[in-house]
């Protein structure tokens, strides 16, 4: 379901699918989670979180739009968990998820090993990224809007737990 | 110069550079992922836009720093690769050829294309980018931008002389400082950076 990865390498320029990629090591992005966490006066987590459902909402149903045929459900949610698995995010497993919400399961997380590595442990959740991801794909998957999961991490392997969760309701 | 640059690009990207069955990428001694440059130009851009203009230059600031430390830790890794040392070393023989060959080496990532426009030796880096992502699309959204805005090749540029003409690794970081003296988000046509010694 995946789409190719091209490289022009006149340009420098990666594409995946339609859409252009790049890499990006664990320096840039801890460095830039701190930079925005040290912003006063800003819900800087909610903006992480908010702009990775709006981005991976508008590069999923892309994804899915250039198949064939309708993606049923559980494909759809094997594809999702490729796509972040393909991206270096760690692994996810969406399958209890239904359209009105329910538990996500992580048990490896590019941001909690990153962090880890660059600053060492922290005493908060650390996967804001992934809670976009999740409330993106989900908009996707159930034909919704980017906007209308809530997802919230409620462990996280940054924590000392065997995994991260993402407790994913509904918005009012 | 001596460097075939196109041959440093067939070389690295070559590099198998994918994510193991955990989904975790790691190469050149850091993690790495791909994720999708508009996501980057959204998060910095709207952040940048919330904030004063004293919180934006600060915040500038911690993403040059951040850039800086992923490009002079993640070229080391690279250049103190089996792979580097079996493909590219052979084709270095002076400091400047490095100096080439990790610009060159950059242009693996899909950032966009930086060159060399100039190298003093010990001194000066100018490097140029006509491609970026960022300065086309602050360019769309916001208007003309009153800085740079290509934090990722301005810190890069020093991050290449820090490594090559700095103290060793891991002191030398920081020792060169880079300026965005052009950027297509000013309404320039081409973004330029000069990196020299702080």
């Amino acid at each position: 379901m995946l789409p190719s990865i091209t490289f022009d390498s006149d340009k420098n320029i990666i594409k995946f699918g339609e859409s252009l990629v790049s890499f990006h090591c664990h320096h840039y992005n801890c460095g830039l989670l701190r930079a925005i966490e040290e912003i006063p006066g800003i819900d800087g987590h909610g903006i992480i979180t908010e702009t990775a459902a709006e981005e991976f909402f508008t590069a999923f149903k892309k994804i899915l739009t250039h198949e064939a045929k309708p993606v049923p459900l559980d494909k759809a949610i094997e594809g999702a968990s490729d796509l972040y698995r393909l991206m270096g995010f760690g692994r996810l497993d969406f399958s209890e998820l239904t359209a009105q919400g329910g538990i996500a399961y992580a048990d490896s997380s590019y941001y909690a090993m990153s962090w880890l590595a660059k600053y060492g442990r922290r005493d908060t959740a650390v996967c804001y990224f992934t809670c976009g991801f999740i409330a993106g794909i989900l908009g996707v998957i159930f034909d919704a809007g980017p906007h209308t999961y809530e997802v919230k991490e409620t462990r996280c392997l940054m924590l000392h737990h065997d995994r991260c969760e993402f407790v994913v309701s509904k918005r009012a | 110069m001596a460097i075939d640059d196109k041959k440093i690009i067939e070389l690295a990207s070559s590099l198998p550079l994918a994510s193991n069955e955990k989904g975790i990428m790691a190469a050149f001694g850091v993690y790495v992922v791909m994720n999708y440059n508009e996501f980057y130009y959204k998060l910095t851009s709207k952040i940048i836009n919330m904030v004063d203009d004293k919180e934006a230059q600060a915040v500038e600031q911690k993403l040059y720093d951040a850039v800086l430390a992923c490009g002079y830790h993640t070229f080391h890794g690279a250049r103190t690769s089996m792979h580097w040392r079996d493909l590219i070393l052979p084709l270095i023989k002076t400091p400047e050829d490095e100096v080439y060959a990790l610009v060159a080496f950059t242009n693996i990532f899909g950032i966009g294309y930086i060159e060399v426009e100039e190298l003093i030796p010990g001194k000066k880096l100018v490097t140029t980018v006509t491609n970026a992502y960022d300065p086309g699309r602050y360019l769309e959204e916001y208007g003309p931008q009153p800085r740079g805005r290509c934090y990722m090749f301005n810190a890069c540029t020093a991050s290449y002389m820090d490594l090559v003409y700095a103290p060793k690794y891991p002191d030398g970081m920081g020792t060169f400082v880079s300026k965005e003296v052009t950027c297509r988000s000013m309404g320039h046509s081409t973004c330029k950076f000069v990196a020299e010694r702080a």
